[in-house]
């Protein structure tokens, strides 16, 4: 399934092995730039260098990543086509009236802003994509311990991240089980398949909280969860690339400052 | 005789709503001891060992651990879970945390351990296991044995005296289950009592030193293997299956051969007794020589040495850090499990056999082979590959 995909994925990446803390930061001041740039421009270059270390750095592949990008971009392809249809602006292309209360108009403006906000959602994408393919999980709780998030939220994160894997393993049994008795045969047969699915997981991992208890009383549990093992050195080629990264993309932002596309 | 360490007294209890899983059930088991509870599916093999750990509390009798009473209390519960650790079959039920690190580092901090203390026991544990370098990884990721291992390491980060396996080997391929095995084994060799729960009559019969035949929530049997699985008719009776060795025994038996009275426990014994038999022994060229190699020695070089000077020469592997150490070597190897005795069967067809071991379980290869020597007038030498020279130097005075 495909959250386990995106968590293997950022298990085994070539970054795997630098820093949390600069793998966040350029993933993070990517976004942060994104937002910040009045320009298309930032976050057009942004998209590109990402992408690149993405697949170049963190060797993933390249059918996978653009899978991320299917349903987003069609989400901001039908925004940006909202955006410059119903924003106005002074120099109108086209125009239409179809109710007196409704005007649909293509401007200059309203191209140039759709184009941006297009732009920014595939900065903003890539950048999400970076974090989410390079820095498992496991070692983001590492980081945000760090940052003073208190601990029983954390634990509490950390016992629901394994359990995801657990609960996830029993739908895909159960679910096979139904498939494999034509359970998803009708529309019908569909509905009552996935509600009584859904009603043995939430069976299945009321157990498994009772099961938890017990394996965490057995191990002579005190409120203690583990301490989390060390992070990576910075070392010094990936804090030189994160810098020049960030730097690069700052002067993009302040010196494209208002280019728009027509 | 060593000293008891759990004791059981008329112990009862009952589900809630449900039927009574443990009938009035006595016993005591000894420190060091090898115990394997066998019995069909809701024997009430679980539930007793669950009451081992203080995870069941029995409604009548008495559990008494080290000579005392077991208490309920959260503190005296705290204590006995630290010394008795207890490995769930599934251990997907068991690996509580994100990472093996985490995992492993679980109950040595909750016991309160500094986070170097906890380091060390992680390590260790994981070095015990065969796990090393798996720290960052996380638990869904791993295979069954491997998620069985850090379950295994779990426990053994908290230095307990009797480790409680409920069904070791569920769910295990062949070779997944021989690993673990051989893990119990090495770990009762180095003084941990050692308490499993299992239907699998033949993992039970040659390892354990005395099986408890459960049914119904009573104790059949308590004995020796050869006499707890000695009985047909109990055997029967208790929905299992008769081990093949056993089953051959008493037909060899049964046709009026002359047998000697002590039943074989291994493909070993069973060649004993059936070669005189046949009057032909297969070594007329006499038995050939086992080398032992203690991996923990730095022998690397000498053992190189020493096996390319004899190429083809079956090797046998005991212990997780020796099999670690013939996989980074790459030297293919023939046996995994029941290592000495297969090379002695091996002995005796006049072939030489390598064992690469632990320095703990160097000893024990003499022992065993010095047991076979004594019982079968069979004389079989036993060299050590020498750290350095890279000749193996007969280590003389243990011939009996």
């Amino acid at each position: 399934m495909f959250e386990e995909l995106l968590e293997d994925i950022a298990q085994k990446n070539g970054l795997r092995e630098v820093n949390t803390y600069l793998k966040l930061a350029t993933g993070l001041g990517a976004i942060i730039l994104c937002l910040l740039s009045t320009s298309y421009l930032p976050p057009l270059v942004i998209a590109l260098v990402l992408t690149g270390s993405i697949l170049l750095l963190a060797r993933v592949d390249a059918k996978t990543y653009a899978g991320l990008f299917i349903v987003p971009v069609w989400f901001a392809l039908f925004s940006v086509a909202g955006i410059i249809l119903i924003s106005g602006g002074q120099e109108v292309f086209w125009r239409w009236n179809p109710f007196s209360w409704l005007s649909l108009s293509i401007t200059r403006e309203s191209i140039n802003s759709g184009f941006l906000v297009f732009c920014r959602v595939m900065g903003g994408m890539s950048a999400m994509c970076f974090i989410a393919l390079t820095t498992p999980m496991t070692d983001i709780f590492i980081v945000l311990r760090r940052c003073g998030i208190p601990d029983i939220i954390l634990d509490l994160a950390m016992i629901i991240y394994r359990t995801i894997f657990i609960i996830m393993d029993q739908v895909k049994q159960i679910h096979a089980a139904q498939v494999m008795r034509l359970g998803y045969s009708t529309v019908r047969e569909s509905i009552y398949s996935f509600a009584s699915m859904s009603g043995a997981v939430f069976i299945a991992s009321w157990d498994a909280g009772d099961d938890l208890i017990r394996a965490m009383d057995a191990r002579c549990y005190d409120g203690k969860f583990a301490l989390l093992g060390e992070t990576r050195p910075v070392e010094y080629m990936p804090l030189a690339a994160t810098t020049v990264f960030l730097a690069l993309s700052c002067a993009v932002v302040i010196f494209s400052g208002d280019i728009t596309l027509i | 005789m060593s000293s008891i360490i759990l004791e059981a007294r008329d112990i009862r209890y009952r589900y809630p709503r449900g039927m009574e899983a443990v009938c009035g059930i006595s016993f005591h088991i000894r420190k060091g001891e090898k115990i394997a509870l066998v019995g069909p599916n809701g024997a009430g093999k679980s539930t007793l060992l669950m009451m081992l750990n203080g995870m069941i509390r029995p409604d009548s009798g008495m559990l008494l651990f080290d000579n005392e009473p077991i208490r309920y209390d959260t503190t005296s519960l705290r204590m006995l879970r630290k010394r008795v650790g207890f490995v769930l079959q599934n251990p997907d039920r068991q690996i509580i945390a994100p990472t093996v690190y985490q995992d492993v580092a679980f109950g040595p901090t909750n016991l309160g351990y500094h986070e170097t203390d906890v380091k060390e026991a992680v390590a260790l544990a994981l070095r015990h296991v065969g796990l090393e370098g798996f720290e960052r990884r996380p638990p869904h990721q791993l295979s069954g044995g491997e998620k069985k291992r850090v379950a295994i390491a779990g426990v053994l980060a908290m230095d307990p005296d009797v480790l409680v396996f409920d069904e070791p080997t569920g769910g295990l391929d062949p070779s997944g289950s021989e690993d673990i095995m051989e893990l119990l084994d090495e770990l009762n060799h180095e003084g941990k009592t050692v308490i499993i729960s299992t239907h699998d009559v033949e993992l039970a019969y040659p390892w354990a030193d005395r099986a408890i035949l459960l049914l119904a929530g009573t104790i059949l049997r308590e004995d020796v293997p050869e006499v707890a699985f000695g009985d047909p008719e109990f055997v029967r009776t208790a929905h299992l299956s008769l081990p093949t060795l056993l089953e051959l025994y008493i037909e060899l038996q049964k046709r009026g051969f002359p047998l000697p009275e002590k039943k074989p426990l291994t493909v070993l014994d069973m060649m004993h007794i059936i070669e005189p038999l046949f009057q032909t022994t297969c070594s007329q060229a006499g038995p050939g020589t086992i080398t032992v190699c203690n991996v923990d020695k730095d022998n690397r070089e000498a053992l190189s040495a020493w096996l390319l000077a004899r190429p083809k020469l079956p090797v046998g592997a005991m212990g997780t850090r020796a099999k670690q150490r013939a996989s980074s070597e790459h030297i293919p190897l023939d046996f995994t499990y029941g290592v000495i005795d297969k090379c002695i069967l091996k002995a005796l067809l006049g072939d030489d056999t390598l064992i690469l071991t632990t320095e703990s379980m160097v000893e024990r290869v003499y022992m065993r082979v010095d047991a076979y020597s004594k019982e079968s007038g069979i004389h079989i030498t036993v060299n050590l590959v020498a750290p350095t020279t890279g000749r193996a130097t007969d280590e003389s005075g243990r011939q009996p």
